[in-house]
This record gives structure tokens, sequence and C-alpha cells, in this order.
């Protein structure tokens, strides 16, 4: 053809360089696909990880090698080593001659092995044909069996020569190894010694080039080639795939696969906790990550608790999440980060990490480890978001306001009017939030609307109130002696006495002193008649508030009720109130009335009603607007509904759903929550809105801590819920402690008790009540502390029985007469008190209910022992313990509880363990250790009971119920020491003295 | 400055301005008539299809793109994976259609000047199957593979979402193929938008070929001797086609509201969208009185407006601006032939009478589902 000069229309040998180029292009573009392909970020965090790791194990193989140096024994081994090779070169020649006749002995012995394996192959098959014939009676079976006889002598003989041949090689090894024996026994010993050099020198070869061999170092570039890298490359995805936590995919919920460890290498390797992110090792790996830990990554994986994507392996598409702005805008530099707005639950930010711990602990109240979580949950429960807001944890809580049903008997119009509008200026610290006077009300005409409001609100609450008998004080109060009462009786658990803000940041614990108000200004407030009558007994006032009766006397009550109604310093009550304005009051009567009228009818149902009536109406809708009835009791609202958004669910809200109006932040839930926390009317910011459908939650004043742990509660209350099978274990004993926490924190018994090592809020205020009124130096009281505050109730489950404490709780009994601080009498229910045991009990594993069985018999020559050890020439008992109404001597803060209640308050078993070793039952505590748990054997005296310390323990425990029955009807001592006596009357009979609390041990608590 | 730009341009872009303009300025750009034709080689218009008018539009489509790529929200709309093969299209839309109607054009010029068309010339050239037409296109084959191929690895797939039966996309939008339809929904009942129309525009298709028998300026390209057709055609397919898809694409934000390209898709945004049946213009603005309890009395000014519109109209038309065509093709090609262009003119129709008088349905009766 090309002779030809054949016709051609375009120019070919232009076409041939455009198919050249295109070719090129098209070569180009697959090599770019491949080589996009194989580029991956996080094969670059791995090769980094791999240097990183290289360098640590370089440099701990160097501090094991010059360890081993410095200590001399390595170098002393190395020299016996050199000895016993030169020792062991005499031997060579003869050595190499055994090896020789060794490799002979060898091949032999191979040579007939292998003759062994054919005869015994051909005899095998033989052997089944000769079955095969005999079986059917065929005529060769006769050749057969010839066959097989030869066969089997050739393979007797055959075995002969083989074990033979064997037996000959293991005796020349033998005499080879002896020859060495001295050199290899010494190659063993240090071997053991550089065991941990040898594991170092491992991994380095594993991980460091340049101490691989050159094939070795080939081998492992060629194994990350592209294509080969699918057989078993170095650097590859690591992934942990959870079968039993599923990703909700919305149509399907499909197994979790974590991904995070391919870049986070170093994540449960301690030896990375300072090394750059993404190696830095999991700062709390007890709890997390490590195999030992609660929640191991092989079970758990990341993103159950981190959330984002566990598939990602990059930066973006795993949706790490800035905690700042800062990191913001450093990640956007350096990883071109940017929201990711498909995928609905990219991480937490680190400051609300611990949102994710909700999902499988829901059910707990107070979560070790996760303590903004915590307090989160306790300013819910404080503040009282559950009563306008559904949240299903929360359906059971009592209102957390005060009852207004009978308001009027407590205080006035004008000081309900002023509170209303602006609670804190009253009392700082109050948790009654802010309605009035926020960022959508302060307009000139808001501003006056409220006002009309307030008038309405208040005028319905007093129009409602019910009469309230109070009860007259029948002896004169002494201010003086209520201070003191104040101080000492355990009022401080739960109140505090803060005149002025203070810096301090909330925390669980200064929480618990806020369980009631805080005790100032109460003369502005209210009268002297009610707060004695409301001391007398809390609840006939407020049937359902937590505050308990502290069965305190006449004049105690009186006392107490001068003091605080002394304080009446503020301004409060001078403030003068605007008028009621009939005009504005229209509006918003007509208001509520056109939201099911016509106008017309509205203004003409307005104009009927007169001015009472008119403020009745707005008063009553706009309690219901407002939500008041949410936290407080008030007559006519006894079946509505909450007025808020229902929060159980809240953590699953997407933030297209949260309007953010105008307001410039990040479009994310955990901002928003946030904002409206901080400001909860702010979104109404640059909206037109009528009154009616401005926002309405009012301000709590929240810090930025508050708001953050708030925050973090928030958006753990999600539906999600992983496998059963990784949450805390549903035993009865975990959901008795869940349920007893419940009402441990309701009551804040952690306010006077430490419960779980935690708690015991009081103590500061009996240091000071030390100082103040028992005059004792600051350090002196300080150590006193423990002996005069509410006991500690570590343990108390297996200390006390079961119905003793149920009696107790129920109507408690003085325990520890020198203290001062009184055990209250709480309104519990039988199930609370039920829960309450339950939960005592299942803290120490203990059965529920408890029966004891034993016998408590003594012999004549045990009683004697029993009462010779508890006599002050053995242990002294009674130096410190009551005894029935036996005082012991010393001062009180030496004493220890009575003995006379030990039959019915404790468990027998527990005598045993106590005496055994008090400080493992009650770390700290003063009783002292009669017998050391060290030298058991050796510890108690040897001329009782034949010296034996199990019978000594077990006849005094004996001999401790014997008093008991002697003395158990004059529990009550008589002569008390002077100093904390306040309390005068009233008590006697049912050990309303001062009462150190439950039966339980404080350090004050001595057996 | 640059901002009042944007400002204008957002403004310009809305439909009721936009499409106002491309409606007044097509048939002086693609002229149907000899009268047209003539203005608008008077005007110049035709210069548009030479080398230079090429560059100067590509050189304008080029610079509103370089210009609008320095805003950040037309960036996000324009450079979003999905959308930049549209952005391709527009391109390629107006390349091809440059590159056809340059040589139509061309073609017309030699014909005044009474040479042959320039195909006639090519026609006696040969093409070769093998080697020259199988090379080239293999050598297109290799281009296109290599530029798939770097596209993909340029820009990802746009991955979204699991899809969640709750929480659905918004704006929630059809396959750019599709935005055409999407946009007439807009407009139209969705039997009407999403089966009439699509069914009318295929049977219009099989239809051409029996509808037009007129050979001339067949086997070359040429305006002047297909004006009417050519004209038609590209009416459809610029403005009733290209022009909503784009606007689809580019030009719908959240709630399907209109975003100008440098607006900020606010998913707030609320415009008034008070619309009424055309029975209600009627009987409640117009003659101020209440609905006729009747249906058929209820909607009979839209049974009159739309019989008036099929039945009047094609004898009109016959008598008047189709003179010529109907004496050339017959009763019943032009009649087929009216009945389409009435259906495809419809739309148009219908738009400004949503723009201007906020008209929902011609017909209303939603008591059967049925709406025009």
């Amino acid at each position: 053809m090309a002779q030809e000069n054949p016709e051609r229309h375009y120019n070919i040998a232009l076409l041939n360089k455009i198919f050249a180029l295109a070719s090129l292009i098209l070569l180009i573009a697959l090599i770019w696909i491949f080589a996009d392909d194989y580029a991956r970020e996080w094969k670059g965090y791995q090769r980094d990880f791999r240097a990183l790791e290289s360098e640590k194990t370089q440099v701990k193989y160097n501090l094991e090698s010059n360890r081993l140096k410095s200590e001399g024994q390595y170098d002393e081994l190395d020299q016996k080593i050199k000895e016993a090779q030169k020792e062991a070169q005499q031997h060579n020649a003869k050595i190499k001659q055994l090896e020789d006749e060794s490799a002979q002995i060898q091949s032999q012995y191979d040579i007939y092995n292998q003759q062994f394996q054919f005869v015994r192959a051909k005899y095998d098959s033989t052997k089944y044909y000769y079955e095969e014939s005999s079986h059917k009676k065929s005529a060769d079976s006769v050749g057969y069996k010839q066959k097989l006889d030869q066969l089997e002598r050739k393979l007797s003989e055959l075995s002969g020569l083989v074990e033979d041949s064997k037996d000959k090689l293991t005796q020349k090894q033998s005499q080879i190894n002896d020859l060495q024996a001295n050199l290899r026994a010494l190659q063993k010993e240090e071997k053991t010694l550089t065991k941990q050099l040898d594991i170092f020198q491992k991994k380095l070869g594993k991980v460091d080039l340049g101490a691989m061999t050159f094939a070795n170092q080939v081998a492992d570039m060629i194994r990350d080639f592209p294509v080969i890298d699918l057989a078993n490359p170095n650097f590859r995805i690591q992934q942990v795939v959870l079968h039993d936590i599923k990703d909700n995919v919305n149509f399907m919920q499909v197994p979790k696969v974590d991904r995070c460890t391919t870049c986070h290498l170093g994540i449960s390797n301690p030896d990375f906790k300072d090394a750059p992110q993404p190696f830095r090792t999991h700062p709390d790996l007890k709890l997390f990550v490590d195999n030992h830990s609660a929640h191991p990554l092989e079970e758990f994986g990341c993103t159950t608790c981190h959330g984002g994507r566990g598939r990602g392996t990059d930066f973006l598409s795993a949706m790490h999440t800035p905690s700042s702005e800062e990191q913001k805008k450093g990640w956007e530099k350096k990883y071109h980060w940017h929201k990711d707005p498909h995928w609905e639950n990219p991480m937490y930010p680190k400051q609300y990490v611990q949102a994710g711990c909700f999902k499988c602990h829901s059910g707990e109240n107070s979560l070790r480890g996760a303590e903004k979580l915590n307090l989160g949950l306790n300013l819910i429960e404080r503040a009282g978001c559950y009563s306008c807001h559904t949240i299903e944890k929360y359906k059971d809580w009592v209102k957390p306001g005060p009852d207004l049903t009978k308001l009027s008997s407590k205080i006035s119009q004008e000081w309900t009017y002023q509170w209303i509008a602006n609670p804190k200026s009253f009392r700082h610290n109050t948790w009654m939030p802010s309605f009035f006077g926020q960022s959508n009300n302060t307009d000139p005409e808001s501003l006056k609307r409220s006002e009309q409001e307030i008038h309405a609100i208040v005028s319905y609450l007093f129009a409602k109130s019910a009469s309230f008998n109070l009860e007259t004080m029948p002896v004169t109060g002494d201010a003086k002696k209520g201070e003191e009462l104040v101080a000492s009786l355990g009022c401080l658990g739960c109140h505090n006495v803060l005149p002025k803000p203070t810096d301090d940041k909330r925390s669980l614990q200064s929480l618990r002193r806020e369980q009631g108000p805080n005790l100032i200004d109460l003369g502005t407030k209210t009268s002297q008649q009610w707060l004695y009558s409301w001391l007398k007994d809390p609840s006939r006032y407020h049937p359902e508030t937590k505050m308990p009766n502290l069965r305190l006397s006449d004049q105690e009550a009186a006392d107490i009720a001068t003091y605080l109604a002394v304080d009446n310093s503020s301004a409060f009550n001078k403030n003068s109130i605007p008028k009621v304005n009939e005009a504005i009051l229209n509006k918003i009567v007509e208001e509520f009335l056109t939201k099911s009228e016509s106008v017309e009818k509205a203004k003409s149902q307005s104009a009927q009603m007169d001015l009472n009536k008119k403020l009745l109406f707005a008063g009553e809708k706009l309690i219901r607007h407002y939500g008041c009835f949410s936290c407080h009791n008030i007559d006519g609202f006894d079946n509505e509904k909450p007025i808020g958004t229902d929060l159980t669910e809240e953590g699953d809200k997407a933030a297209e759903r949260l309007d953010f109006g105008f307001v410039p932040i990040e479009h994310t839930k955990e901002a928003w929550f946030f904002q409206k926390l901080k400001n909860p009317r702010i979104f109404d910011e640059g909206h037109l809105k009528d009154p009616l459908d401005k926002l309405r939650m009012p301000n709590f004043n929240f810090s930025d801590d508050e708001a953050e742990a708030i925050t973090t509660a928030l958006l753990s209350f999600v539906k999600e819920r992983p496998a059963p099978a990784k949450w805390k274990p549903r035993t009865p004993r975990n959901l008795s402690i869940e349920e007893g926490e419940t009402l441990i924190r309701e009551f804040n018994c952690q306010g006077c008790h430490l419960i779980e090592n935690d708690g015991g809020q009081i103590r500061s205020s009996v240091t000071e009540w030390l100082v103040k009124y028992q005059g004792r130096p600051e350090n002196e009281a300080q150590a006193m502390t423990t002996s005069f505050s509410p006991p500690n109730l570590i343990g108390e489950g297996k200390k006390v029985q079961t119905k003793w404490l149920f009696d107790f709780l129920h109507h408690p009994e003085t325990i520890r007469p020198w203290l001062s601080v009184r055990m209250p009498t709480y309104n519990f229910s039988v199930a609370e008190l039920n829960g309450l045991i339950k939960y005592f009990n299942a803290l120490d594993n203990e059965d529920f209910p408890f029966s004891d069985l034993s016998n408590y018999d003594m012999s004549p020559e045990e009683y004697s022992a029993a009462q010779k050890l508890f006599s002050d020439d053995y242990f002294g008992c009674a130096k410190c313990h009551i005894v029935g109404n036996q005082m012991p001597g010393g001062s009180p803060d030496s004493w220890a509880p009575n003995f006379a209640l030990a039959k019915r308050r404790l468990k027998p078993k527990w005598i045993i363990e106590w005496l055994h070793n008090p400080q493992d039952l009650l770390p700290g505590t003063k009783m002292p250790t009669y017998f050391d748990p060290q030298n058991f054997d050796t510890s108690g005296p040897e001329d009782l009971l034949n010296g034996d310390e199990n019978e000594q323990i077990r006849a005094l425990r004996d001999y401790l119920l014997t008093i008991s029955d002697h003395d158990d009807k004059s529990t009550r001592p008589e002569n008390l020491p002077q100093q904390e006596k306040p309390q005068t009357s009233a008590d006697t009979q049912t050990g309303e003295n001062s009462t150190g609390t439950p039966p339980s041990n404080t350090d004050s608590e001595q057996k | 400055m640059i901002e009042t730009i944007k400002q204008f341009i957002n403004h310009f872009s809305s439909p009721k301005i936009m499409f106002s303009i491309l409606l007044l300025s097509f048939f002086f750009i693609f002229p149907p008539t000899e009268q047209l034709y003539q203005l608008n080689r008077k005007i110049g218009l035709d210069k548009i299809w030479t080398k230079k008018g090429g560059i100067v539009i590509f050189l304008f489509l080029f610079s509103f793109f370089i210009f609008g790529l320095t805003d950040s929200n037309f960036r996000l709309i324009v450079a979003k994976p999905d959308n930049v093969p549209i952005v391709g299209l527009l391109f390629l839309v107006v390349f091809f259609l440059w590159m056809a109607l340059s040589q139509a054009f061309a073609n017309d010029r030699r014909i005044e000047q009474g040479k042959k068309p320039k195909e006639f010339d090519d026609a006696k050239e040969k093409v070769l199957v093998w080697p020259d037409l199988v090379y080239i296109e293999f050598i297109c084959l290799i281009l296109c593979a290599a530029l798939l191929i770097i596209w993909s690895i340029l820009l990802s797939a746009p991955l979204e979402e699991p899809a969640n039966p709750t929480i659905s996309p918004n704006p929630s939008k059809a396959p750019w193929y599709f935005l055409g339809l999407q946009e007439m929904l807009v407009y139209f009942d969705p039997w009407i938008a999403g089966v009439l129309f699509p069914t009318v525009i295929l049977l219009g298709f099989m239809s051409i070929p029996y509808i037009d028998g007129d050979s001339r300026g067949s086997g070359y390209f040429s305006f002047r001797n297909r004006k009417l057709s050519v004209s038609i055609f590209l009416f459809f397919w610029l403005v009733l086609w290209i022009f909503l898809i784009t606007t689809g694409t580019f030009l719908r934000g959240p709630n399907w509201n209109f975003f100008g390209p440098f607006e900020y898709w606010d998913i707030h945004k609320l415009e008034a969208l008070t619309n009424i049946n055309l029975s209600e213009f009627v009987y409640m603005i117009i003659m101020k009185k209440g609905m006729p309890h009747n249906i058929l009395l209820r909607e009979m000014w839209g049974f009159l407006l739309i019989g008036g519109y099929f039945l009047l109209l094609p004898p009109i038309f016959a008598k008047t601006i189709f003179k010529d065509l109907y004496a050339r093709i017959g009763l019943v090609r032009y009649s087929i032939f009216i009945v389409f262009l009435l259906l495809a003119i419809a739309l148009p129709i219908k738009m400004y009478l949503r723009w201007f008088f906020n008209v929902k349905y011609i017909i209303a009766i939603p008591e059967f589902f049925f709406n025009i």
C-alpha cells in the first residue's frame, strides 16, 4: 500500500503524532490514578510512626544494653563464654571427626528410612488386596499371603536398621554436646540475661531499615509496592469491627468499623504519651482502650464514645471536630478542615466528649470519671430543667420549687412582685430563674408590659392562696443561740449562708450545699412565725418538700426562727412598685382572648371584666404561658403538661431543626445549646415577634463552665443504645446501687455523710463551729472535725443489721451522743427505705435481707476471758465506748458508740472483721488495732483462751452482744458533758438527741 | 462597585426578567420569518456566527465565570462536583450552536453570492473508514478516556449522608437532565409536567420527519432555507430545555426558592407565594362575587380559554402567519404540527400567567384531581 501513495483524507503523519501524544496523556492519566489511589494520608502517618517507633526502640535498646554493661554481670559472663569457647576449641579436631561420622550415619539413616517407607507402602497395599481376596474367597489370596509375609519380614528388618542408625546418631550427638556442655550452658545463661535486649533487637529488625539484612531491606520495600501490597504490606489499614455496636444508616444497622488506629497508632501504648498527634497515647488508659481497662479498644472501638466516622481514613472523612476557635483555624490551615454537613454524628468537641458515656450508662447517676457530665446532670436536677422539659430519666422527680398554694401566709404581695421581677436581686445565687428583664423584653414597651404581667401573676397567686395556720411561738427565741444551732445542728449540710456572691465555681460538691436556699435576708422575706412553723414541721406547709424534720424542740425552733428573721438588711421591701395599668392589662387580656375568640368578642369580653377579674384572668394565662406551675404547686394547675420541648432525645436533634436566628455562632447543636443556656432569649434577636410568640425560657445565669456541663448532658441524651452486652451489667446489685444513688442524690445524703468516698460537705462548717463555738484552735478543730461530723457510711451494708437500718432511717435514734449534728427525720416512703437499705447492702455485696443463725452462748471460761479482754487491763474498751448509760472518761472527741446498741444494730460477722482489723474496714479510724494483721498469731494476749486470737475475738464479740442484752433498755446516757447540748427537751424518748446519723463508722466510731 | 454588579446580576437573573429577555431577543437572533431575517442581517446580529463573534461570546462566558468564581456563594454552587458537568454543558451547547450556525450562515452567504455551499466541495473528497475514520475515532476514544480518568481524580464523587426518610435534603433536586421537568413542576400540575409533557416531547420528535417534508437545504448547513424549523427547534432546545436545566441547577436553592448566582442560599428565605386559580381570578377579582357551586360553571372560563386556544388559534394561524406553511403541508400535517406547537408554547404562557397574575391553574378541579 505504501508504495501506491494511497489516498488519504488526513495527514497520517500528523495523526500519528496526535495518537502518540494522546496515548502519552492516557498513560500519564493511568499512572496518576494509580499514584493517587496509592498515596493515602494515613500511609504518611504510618511511615512517621515507624520512624518514631524505631527511634523509641533504639533508645530503649541503648538503655538496656547500657544497663547490662553497667551491671558487670554481663561482662563477667562474656569473659566466661570466651574462655569456654577457647576450651571448646581444644576439642575441635575431635568434634570435627564426630560430626563427620554423624553426617555419614545420617545419610545411612535417610536411605534406610526411605526404603522403609517404600516397603511400608507396598505392605499396606498388599494387605488390602489380601483382605479383599480372602473375603471373596478368591484363589489369589494365597499368593497375596505369601507376598505379605515376605514384605513383613523385610519391613521388620528395615525398621531394625532404621532404629539402629538413629541410636548411633543420638549417641554421636550427645558426645558432641558433652564436649560443648560448658559453653552451651553459659550461652543459655546469657540468653536469659539479654532477653529484654533481644526483644528490642527483634523489634528494631522489624521497624528499622538500618538494622535489617540487605535481603530483608529489599523485601521490606517491595512489600509496599503498588499491587504487591495486596499480600502483606507494612502500611495497612488497622481496624476494629464491632458486631454488637451498630451504626444506624437509617434503613439498616451496620456493624461499627473503626479505623481510627490506622493513624492513631500509639493510642494504647504508654510509651507515646508525649508523642505528637496523631500518635499520642490515650490520656486515660486505665479506663479506656487498654485491654485490661473497662472499655478495651477491641470491644468498644473509638467512635462509640467519641462520635465521628469510624470508617474514615483521612482527617476530613473521620469527621474530627475542633474544640476551639484556634484549633479550628489551625486545622483549616493544616488539613483544609471544613465542616462536613453530610455526617450527622461528627466527633464530639473535646470539651463535650463525656456526652458519649451516657448511651451505655444512662441508668446511672454518678459516673466516675465523667465529672463534667455528672455536674451537668446535677445542674439539670437543681435547676429543675426536667420540670418544663420532659426528660424520661426524671419523670418521677418532684417539682423543684416551693409550694405556692399557701403563700399568703409566708410572703407579701410586694415582696413577691419584686422577687418575680428579679429574683437574683434578693438572693444572688437563687435557682429561681429570671423571666423578666431579659434581652427580648427590655425595650421600653416590653418593660411596661412586664410590670403588668407580674402584677397579674402575683394577683392570681394570692387570690388562690389557701390559708395556713401559723403556729405562735410558745417561747421567746434567742437569736444568738439560734445562730449556733444553725451552725451545729446540720442545717449547713444542705444550706449555705452566703450574703455576697463568691468567685467559687459550682462543683458537684458545692451543689450539695445548694440543696436548700441560701439562708440570707429571711427577715425581709417572711415572718418569724412562719419560720417557726416551717421548722417545726416542713411537710405541713409543703408536703413534697425535701426539707427534713430535725425534731427541734420549741425552744430550738424559736431560737432558729428568731435568728433567721433577724436578717432583714436588704432594701428589697423599700423599693417602690409600679401601679397597675389597666390599659396595658386590657391589651394582655385581649391578646389571650383572641387566641380563641374573634377580636370583637375579645374586646367586649374584656370590657365586661372588672380590674380584679382582668388581673386574675391574665394571671392564670400568664402562669400557663411561662410555665410557673411546672416548678411550683399552684392551685388550678394540677394536671398541666410541661411547656418545654421534650429533651429525652435532644442529643439526636439535627442542627437544622434549631433556629439559630441571626446569632453569629457555629451551626452545631452544641454551640446552640451553649448559647441557649447562656442567654435563652438571644435567638429572638432581630426577629419581629408578638409578645406571646417571644421565647420564654427563663435565664438561670449559668456560668460558662455550667453551660458547658449542661450542654454535655444534653448531647448525651440520645436514643441510640449499643447492645446490652456493652452496658454495665443490669444485675440486681447494680440496679439497687443505681436506685440508691438516685435516692441519695435526691435527699442529699452526701451533704452530711461520706458515701462511696464522696460527700460530707458539712465538714467545713463543723470545723467552723468547733472554732467559733467550742473555742478550739483552728488546727485542733481541723483534726477533730471527723469526730464531730456525721459518720462515713463506707461499709454500712456490711456493718449494720437490715432491720435496724430500716427502723433507724424511719425513725433515727442516738448512736453518738457527743455529736451535736443531728440525723433528721425524712418522710421516707417504704419503697424509699427499702431502696436505701438495698443500696447499702448491694454496695457491700451483702445478702438482702440479712439473716443470721449463729449461736452466741458462751462457756464460763470464755465469758471470763472476754471480760478480761474488755477490761482496762487488756483492751480497755470502755475507755472510749459508751456502755449503756455509762460515759467513758476523756474528751468527747475520742468517744465511740454505745455498746448497748451492738446487738440490735451490728452484724455479728462484721464485729469479728472489725476486731481483726478496723483500718481495713474504715481506713483512718481511731479504733486501735489490737490484733496486728502482719503477725496475727502472736498479736493477742497469750494468757487468755490458749492465746488463740480467733477465739479471743469471737469471745469478745459474744461478750459485746451480751452487754447489749443487759443494757438494752437504757441506751440513753444521761450525763452528757455540757457543750454540745443545745437541745434540751423532747428528745430522750426517741433519740432526738444530737444523733450521729445512720449507723456507720466514721473515724469517730470505734468499737 | 463589584457588589453592585453582583446585585445587578442577581436581580437580572430572576426567571421573569431573564426569560423575558431571552424570549424577546430570541426571534431577532434566530429569525423565523424572512422579514426578521432581513432585520437580523441589517442589525448585524449574524456577526455572532463569525469567528470574531464566537471569540467574543466565549470571552464573555469565560470572563463571567472567572468573575463569578471570586464570589464564595457562586463558587459553592458552580464548583460542586454535581454541577460541574452543567457548567461544561453550557460551554458545549454554546460552542456547538456557534459551530453549526456559523457554517449555516456562511453557506447562506455563499448561496447569496451564487456559490455552492461549502459541503458541495467536501462531497468530492472521500473519507476512508480505514484508516482515517477509525484512526481519529480511536484518538478521540483515548482522549475521552484520559479526560474521564483525570476528572475522576480531581473531583471526587459527591457522596452525601446516609439517606434518612425523616430528613429530606433541601433543596431536593432531580438529576440534572430532569431539572427542566422539575422546573416545569413549578408551573404545572404533576400529571402535566411529569407525564403529559415528556410524552408530547417524545411524540413531537417522532413526528418531525412526517411533518417536515421540505427538502430545501438538506445535505448542508443552512439557516435561511429552514428559518422556521430551526428557530422552532432552537426555541424548545435552548429556552425550554437548556435554560430550565441551568435555572434548576444554579438558581434554585432551599425550598425551590429562586437565588441569584451570587446570593447566599438562606434556608429561611421566604417568598410571598399566594397563587389563585383562573376561576377565582374571574369571579372574585373581576366580578367581585362568590364562586358558583357547580364545578362546570365555576371552571367554565378555563375551559373556554383552553378550548379557544386549541380550537381558534390553529385556523387563525393558518390564515395568517402560517399561511405558506399550511399551503405547503396540508391540513393533517398542519394540525399535528400546530397542536404540538401550541402545547409547547403553553409553557411560557403559563409561566407568565404565574409571574404576573399569580395564576395557579387555568382549570382547577381538585375534586377530580384535574388541574391544568
